[in-house]
């Protein structure tokens, strides 16, 4: 009885064992992987700062003017050759 | 080990061994073997006392030595907080860049052709490379703040001794747009300049810290004990419209240069909110290239400089008569034909108006008409009315630099002084003290806190005048833009505009230059439902025209057409073309 017994709790023990193993061979694999994805994070943060300055650089007023009139030719809105639509008029 | 193992000393051989010999025989005695038996015990004994002291007493040194091997304290930067616009477009970021730093022994030890080549990369002159190198220290900065792409190249050339560093740059696309409103930072990512300075504490980041046990390829493993996350910076928005700033920034310049004038400045103010919306300067930098910065281009004429404004004063004068009830609009007063004696001194007028009511003194800007009105108040009066709408008073603009201007107490008043101040002379404010101030006209009487951030909540006003005098005063402000006006020029197609002009002569050495002048003016728009109230300033025009009405005033119209065209704000005159009377009247000051 006691015989039968110790080989059961053994198979446990090596049972338990192993699965240990496995659990933290998958934590180390968890891990790399949360490292890997954390790294890029960061370096989407970066390329979305980049972008954003990008965005402001290109999108500078002056440039937009500056290309507006020269290139595109394009001349300032005035009141006098705008026609207003008002709600409800006619 | 016993001694005296005869048999094996046995020497193989024929004859008489000599070791048989019992002369040569020899016996040790017994207790030299109990000695060694005892020491090399006593030698065990010792060990495993060490061991046992080592592994459970006195270990933590040892660990400590062993973590060093394996674990590593990492640093997590946290980047500085961006800067808006109220739209969401950047106007300050911050970008991972690295520093070059070497040990000027190794990196002289290269091949010249790969300093020239680092040189190249660095953009400085060779010369200045081996003077940096030539040091006796370990550790030298070669250039701080080198671009991700050139620090790749400057990795290639592989030279000895030669290392980078992690940190930040910031960058400002807009330049020097809007510069004045954000500032920059120094190479140690901390506030130099306007709201980078005055945000500080909100914009830094907190570095946090880990700690991992890395492999023997450098890969991290695990972490182990207790990680202090990095907190970023907080990102700030800014009241500022970057379309509208750029409108500003565009008229200043223009007319400092038309106007031949040393200087320029203008803010727009959101008449709802009390928020900053524009506030330009020329001369002015380029934040992301600061070699080159004067301190004229870093003055900020809006916040941190004072001056006498002139006329544009008048309208408190005013207002404050007329909520007393002791002037209407239509009161007459007799300006005379020659100088007004007060306090036995002259007050003139540049032309005679005879008899004329309040809203002509208004707009034709008589020094004699407001004086007249001013005699009947007491200084208190006069004091309480500049003291409440701010000025003397130490601005909580939470701006850096912001002064208080100058109101003297009005116990010290004399009658002349009295006189002065109520034309807007002898007392002094910022432009944006001036502006803050115009918003008891704008709005109906009430005066509201000033923001440099966007508020999404409804300030609470404080009321100084009542909203019946603060119509009455649009009324006579919108007169003054019109034909016969001081300010024709301001007139603004399809829309209602209303202002005051002031031409202050600028003091020098203590007294009031003749040739040298500041022009100013300030404004609303539209007049029907304002918008904005709009603050221009132009310093020591030099050109043929000096005064408030020729060269702030066009720069206000121009300034204010396109903010209103660019803020989408439909018209309220049927006014398309404008005819600006050939010579428009000229203020008295």
């Amino acid at each position: 009885m006691s015989g039968k017994m110790n080989i059961v709790l053994t198979v446990m023990l090596v049972g338990c064992a192993l699965s240990v193993v496995n659990a933290r061979y998958q934590a180390r694999h968890l891990f790399i992987d949360i490292e890997r994805l954390t790294q890029q994070q960061r370096q989407l943060e970066i390329d979305w700062a980049q972008l954003q300055l990008d965005q402001s650089t290109l999108g500078k007023n002056e440039r937009i003017e500056q290309i507006a009139r020269s290139e595109l030719t394009m001349t300032p809105l005035s009141p006098a050759r705008t026609q207003y639509l008002t709600e409800g008029g006619k | 080990m016993k001694a005296g193992t005869q048999g094996s000393r046995v020497a193989a051989g024929k004859g008489v061994a000599f070791s048989k010999s019992p002369v040569l025989a020899v016996r040790l005695p017994d207790w030299r073997s109990r000695v060694v038996l005892f020491v090399l015990f006593a030698a065990f004994i010792a060990l495993a006392g060490r061991a046992l002291w080592l592994q459970g007493v006195s270990n933590r040194f040892l660990q400590k030595q062993g973590a060093s091997r394996y674990e590593r304290t990492l640093e997590l930067p946290a980047t500085r907080g961006k800067i808006f616009d109220r739209n969401g477009v950047v106007l300050a970021s911050s970008l991972p860049v690295k520093a070059v730093w070497g040990i000027p022994e190794d990196v002289k030890a290269s091949s010249p052709e790969k300093l020239r080549q680092l040189a190249e990369l660095l953009e400085m002159p060779q010369a200045e490379l081996l003077k940096k190198l030539d040091s006796d220290r370990t550790f030298v900065y070669l250039k701080r703040q080198v671009e991700m792409d050139v620090i790749a190249k400057i990795e290639k050339l592989d030279i000895d001794g030669l290392d980078t560093r992690k940190e930040y740059k910031r960058f400002y696309p807009q330049g020097e747009v809007m510069a004045h409103m954000v500032g920059f930072t120094n190479v140690e990512d901390v506030g130099q300049e306007a709201m980078e300075l005055a945000q500080q504490k909100n914009l830094v980041g907190q570095t946090g810290s880990r700690r991992v046990i890395k492999d023997r390829l450098g890969r991290i493993v695990e972490d182990v004990g207790l990680s202090r996350e990095p907190h970023d910076g907080r990102d700030l928005i800014l009241s500022v419209d970057s379309k509208l700033q750029y409108i500003a920034h565009n008229s200043i310049k223009e007319a400092v240069e038309k106007f031949h004038a040393k200087a320029g400045a203008a803010v727009v103010l959101d008449v709802h909110t009390g928020e900053v919306l524009a506030l330009a300067n020329w001369p002015t930098y380029n934040p992301n290239d600061r070699s080159h910065l004067t301190g004229e281009q870093l003055r900020n004429r809006v916040i941190t400089d004072t001056f006498e404004p002139g006329s544009t004063l008048k309208p408190f004068t005013v207002a404050l008569a007329m909520d007393k009830g002791l002037i209407k609009p239509t009161t007459l007063f007799d300006t005379g034909t020659r100088p007004y004696m007060t306090g036995g001194h002259p007050i003139r007028d540049t032309h005679p108006h005879g008899v004329i009511d309040v809203s002509t003194i208004i707009q034709k800007s008589s020094n004699i008409g407001t004086t007249k009105i001013s005699e009947m108040l007491s200084s208190q009066e006069m004091w309480e009315m500049f003291t409440k709408v701010g000025f003397g008073q130490a601005p909580r603009y939470g701006f850096p630099g912001a002064v208080a201007g100058r109101v003297r107490p009005y116990k010290s008043w004399r009658i002349v002084e009295k006189a002065n101040m109520s034309f807007g002379q002898g007392i002094s404010m910022s432009l944006l003290q001036l502006a803050h101030a115009w918003l008891i006209f704008a709005r109906d009487g009430d005066i509201i806190p000033l923001s440099f951030q966007k508020t999404s909540e409804k300030p609470v006003g404080q009321q100084i005048i009542s909203p019946k005098t603060a119509a009455q005063m649009r009324t006579m402000v919108e007169m003054v833009v019109g034909p016969g006006g001081t300010a024709s020029k301001a007139q603004v197609a399809g829309y209602r505009v209303g202002g005051k002009t002031g031409t202050a002569q600028k003091v020098i050495d203590g007294r009031y230059s003749q040739t040298r002048y500041v022009g100013n003016f300030v404004g609303i728009a539209p007049m029907s439902n304002p918008r904005f109230v709009i603050a221009v300033l132009i310093d020591d025009p030099s050109g043929v025209y000096h005064t408030g009405g020729s060269v702030a005033a066009p720069t206000f119209a121009a300034l204010a057409a396109n903010a209103l065209r660019a803020e989408n704000v439909p018209p309220d005159s049927t006014v398309t073309d404008i005819i600006i009377p050939e010579h428009p009247l000229e203020e008295s000051n």
